[in-house]
């Protein structure tokens, strides 16, 4: 046992060292906080050890750490998509590229993305380009109704980007989803009940034989930090009807329940705040696209937030941004969502501390504050303009590289590039 | 394809298709010989009328003129549907109705340029995924279909795209068939039926694809074409067979829809819209062009502009772009987000288009992101510059810029005052003018149509 305990004596020895690179001081910030707060005016944050330190008007940058002198540009915590595919992902129309579902197989409840998940993914490059540095990766379709997966936690670092497999169990519910479960929404509830019940069976270790259950025991295991209340359910769904009957279920088995897209929560407003439910959502998707959207509108997220209920982002409503461009089609989302209502404040919140909290990662990761981590990002305008972008982007207290293969693209095609030669020489 | 339409939600998955699937310069549009086009076409012709209007005076207007101009605390004079008079400082002529624009914006209308509002129509059902009206997929040669024919004027997409300043719009057909049929460009005014819409005396496009489109949709059915190089062997055949009639001087059969809009394309009647992304795939279609005497208008999506705007050039051939879209399929990994700032750089024509119901909200904000985009890579564009790209640079393609896409005496009074900065995600549309009518007013709840699909709905 000596020697291991030594050894990993040494291990901290060398993690303190790396450490001297994981601290500085930010100066002359904007630091929009990402609690919901107004922003700090000529805020200096420091940093030690990749934790956030301090963050404080005018104070004097501590002696002997870099600075970075934001010279009044905004400063905020890394943005965080409440719900997104990249990791998962790399040609869409590709299925052979593409992790984030099953169609056939065993797995329902059980079917795990975070072992696919792939950190040198462009689309996570772009992402961290563009300003996320936090995600929930969550599967887009299982094998058994009306499951979808577990999602995973992300933390876009270069190199390793699982923070936390199995962060939540997803469900989707409505017309669209309806014919894996045989053509009705109401049995998809109802599979959705039963695998409930039957997940409480395997916990009361009464688990009745395989050919009296509709459920496997792998998605049945996977079920029990749901109805343990640990681990959010995240139910995807857009009509009235269908988040009411979600709220009946969180109170009926005492869930930790997310909703997802809930295009129409803005008529349940009251009733979802009252449950204390949060909700992720696109605040640009306002078309009647189906049949579950009829009540689609810009407004949504401001209602929702004026009832008092947490909100996180995701974007769907163009769906090659839900992936693709989820950095910019997050900021936009979120500025449309301003631009109807929603206070500037609470739009930063719901892409930082609102997904952070929902998603069990407010402790570390979402708000500039003592003892997160220092995950942050120095923009060179309003942040949720997209057509702004960062100009410093901070992991752990390191200053991370955000160049994407794209802009070396564009470089080599640039027009003021000498094309004597090919591009493909430059 | 089947393992998404099967678990992901349908409409989204859709909508992702019309991209993975569907959808010039002015003067060299023009027809080629003057033999009399060879079926009438009257029977469709556009019976929009302009809704009421009062000649207008707007002052105090920061002007972008959609021309590269720019005049802050301007005025403009509207009179009869039509822009008589402009210019700085104080107006010199009045009107009946004063609107005080109070130094915010004014634009000319937007105009998307590619766009399925109407055929691509919410809500979508499931029955979307089996048949829908965005093209004609039974054949790779849909040359004789007609998009106007597939329009449900009541989609709420246009009543959204109105409120969000676009005033113009071509729908084209999808972009599954090698020749997909022919595009229709329509003014963005409520109306009962589509010929109420259709823009007056505007050429009807066609649409054709190259690419992946084609070659996995007829491919997998196990049909033809399966390859690049097969596409192009129809496309060739398809042409060839047409410049051997015209040689003959036999007009096309009347009964062959296809040949006539083929005919339509070779003397120069139809202009010709490509959706391609790649740089090869843009070069083979120019080399077609070439070889059967027609021009193309303006490629599509065209991702890959950037690789070669130089030929762009020689060709007289525009681009309508994304901002940003890229890599959902394997052609468009080579995607930039500097394209359209280059290609404009490069002395090119650029517009941005939509391509989706949602984008087709935003279209000024593609164009700001796009130029912030040319910025960060070393292309500086002025935002009166950039807004070219949503106005007159739209109107150039369509062929319609001596009416549309810029403040110019003569011009339609297509107009759109801005709540601020159009380039920023805060602002919106506050009153939009189409030919001098006042069609939208965000202050006025008498003029916000809806469609009547949403008429009742509204949930409780």
């Amino acid at each position: 046992m000596k020697p291991l305990a030594i050894l990993l004596g040494l291990i901290g020895l060398a993690q303190a060292c790396v450490c001297q690179a994981q601290s500085l001081a930010i100066v002359h910030a904007k630091a929009w906080t990402g609690t919901g707060a107004s922003a700090v005016e000529d805020a200096t944050i420091v940093v030690r050890n990749g934790k956030i330190v301090s963050i404080a008007p005018g104070a004097a940058a501590p002696a002997g750490l870099d600075v970075v002198d934001a010279a009044g540009k905004v400063v905020t915590p890394g943005f965080f998509s409440g719900a997104t595919q990249i990791g998962l992902m790399e040609v869409s129309s590709a299925e052979d590229t593409a992790d984030e579902s099953v169609t056939s197989g065993k797995l329902g409840a059980a079917f795990d993305v975070a072992p696919a998940l792939n950190s040198n993914s462009l689309l996570v490059e772009q992402a961290r380009s563009d300003g996320i540095l936090w995600a929930l990766s969550y599967p887009s379709g299982s094998a058994n109704a009306p499951f979808l997966g577990q999602a995973a936690l992300l933390r876009l670092q270069e190199g390793q980007i699982l923070d936390r497999a199995k962060a939540a169990v997803f469900a989707r519910i409505g017309g669209g989803a309806a014919s894996n479960a045989g053509g009705s929404r109401a049995a998809e509830w109802t599979l959705l009940r039963r695998a409930l019940d039957e997940a409480k069976m395997l916990k009361a270790e009464r688990l009745p034989p395989a050919e009296d259950r509709l459920f496997s025991r792998i998605d049945l295991e996977a079920l029990q930090p749901i109805i343990g209340g640990l681990t959010p359910l995240a139910i995807q769904t857009d009509r009235s009807s269908d988040i009411r009957e979600a709220l009946k279920l969180k109170r009926d088995y005492q869930l930790k329940l997310v909703l997802v897209g809930a295009v129409e929560a803005w008529t349940v407003a009251d009733e979802i705040a009252r449950d204390r439910v949060p909700v992720i959502l696109d605040p640009a998707a306002d078309l009647p696209i189906s049949y579950d959207a009829i009540g689609a509108r810009l407004d949504n997220a401001a209602i929702l937030d004026r009832a008092g209920v947490a909100l996180g982002i995701t974007t769907t409503a163009n769906m090659i941004d839900t992936n693709y461009n989820v950095g910019e089609s997050s900021r936009m989302a979120a500025g449309i969502a301003v631009a109807n209502g929603l206070p500037y404040a609470s739009a930063i919140r719901a892409l930082t501390e609102g997904p952070a909290a929902i998603w069990g990662a407010s402790d570390k990761a979402g708000s500039i504050a003592p003892g997160r981590l220092a995950d942050l990002i120095v923009w060179d305008g309003d942040p949720l303009e997209p057509s702004s972008a960062p100009i410093v982007t901070i992991v752990g207290g390191r200053t991370v590289s955000t160049l994407t293969r794209e802009q070396q693209l564009a470089r080599r095609y640039s027009p003021s590039t000498d094309k004597t030669w090919p591009p493909a020489y430059h | 394809m089947i393992k998404r339409i099967r678990y992901r939600s349908t409409p989204l998955l859709l909508l992702l298709m019309l991209a993975a699937a569907p959808p010039g310069r002015g003067d060299r549009d023009r027809r080629h010989d003057d033999r009399p086009a060879p079926v009438p076409t009257s029977a469709y012709d556009s019976r929009y009328r302009p809704l009421p209007r009062i000649d207008t005076l707007i002052v105090n207007a920061n002007i972008l003129d959609g021309a590269g101009g720019r005049i802050d605390g301007g005025w403009v004079l509207v009179r009869d549907g039509k822009i008589v008079a402009s210019g700085p400082g104080a107006p010199t002529q009045g009107a009946p109705v004063t609107i005080d624009a109070k130094g915010r914006w004014l634009t000319p209308g937007l105009i998307d340029i590619h766009s399925h509002d109407g055929t691509f129509v919410a809500p979508l059902t499931a029955n979307d995924s089996e048949y829908s009206d965005v093209s004609e997929v039974s054949s790779p040669n849909s040359a004789g279909t007609w998009v106007e024919h597939s329009i449900n004027v009541q989609d709420p997409s246009f009543k959204r795209a109105l409120e969000s300043g676009v005033t113009t719009l071509q729908i084209l057909p999808g972009s599954i068939p090698l020749i997909g049929g022919r595009s229709v460009v329509l003014k963005n005014v409520p109306a009962n039926d589509v010929t109420g819409m259709k823009f007056p005396g505007a050429a009807q496009g066609v649409k054709m694809s190259c690419g992946d489109n084609a070659r996995a949709f007829f491919g997998s059915k196990g049909g033809a074409p399966n390859s690049r190089m097969g596409a192009m062997k129809m496309f060739r055949e398809i042409f060839s067979r047409a410049r051997a009639g015209r040689s003959e001087g036999k007009p096309p059969p009347p009964d062959n829809m296809d040949a006539q809009t083929i005919d339509g394309i070779l003397s120069g009647d139809l202009r010709v819209h490509i959706h391609c992304y790649r740089a090869d795939d843009m070069t083979n279609m120019l080399n077609l062009a070439k070889e059967f005497g027609f021009h193309i208008t303006a490629f599509h999506h065209a991702t890959e502009a950037y690789k070669i705007p130089a030929r762009l050039n020689e060709d007289g051939t525009c681009v309508a772009v994304w901002a940003d879209w890229w890599g959902f399929k394997s052609e468009a990994g080579d995607a930039i987000r500097a394209n359209a700032a280059f290609v404009d750089a490069s002395g090119g024509c650029v517009a941005l288009h939509s391509d989706s119901p949602y984008m087709g909200q935003h279209l000024n904000i593609e164009a700001a992101k796009a130029m912030a985009s040319g910025k960060r890579a070393g292309v500086a564009i002025a935002p009166e510059r950039a807004l070219r790209w949503v106005t007159s640079n739209p109107a150039r393609i369509l062929g319609l810029d001596d009416r549309i896409g810029s403040i110019a005496v003569g011009k339609n009074a297509d107009l759109v005052v801005w709540s601020g900065n159009p380039f920023s995600v805060y602002s919106h549309a506050e009153q939009v003018f189409i030919d001098g009518a006042l069609v939208f007013d965000r202050s006025n709840p008498a003029r916000q149509p809806k469609s009547d699909f949403e008429v009742g709905r509204q949930p409780r």
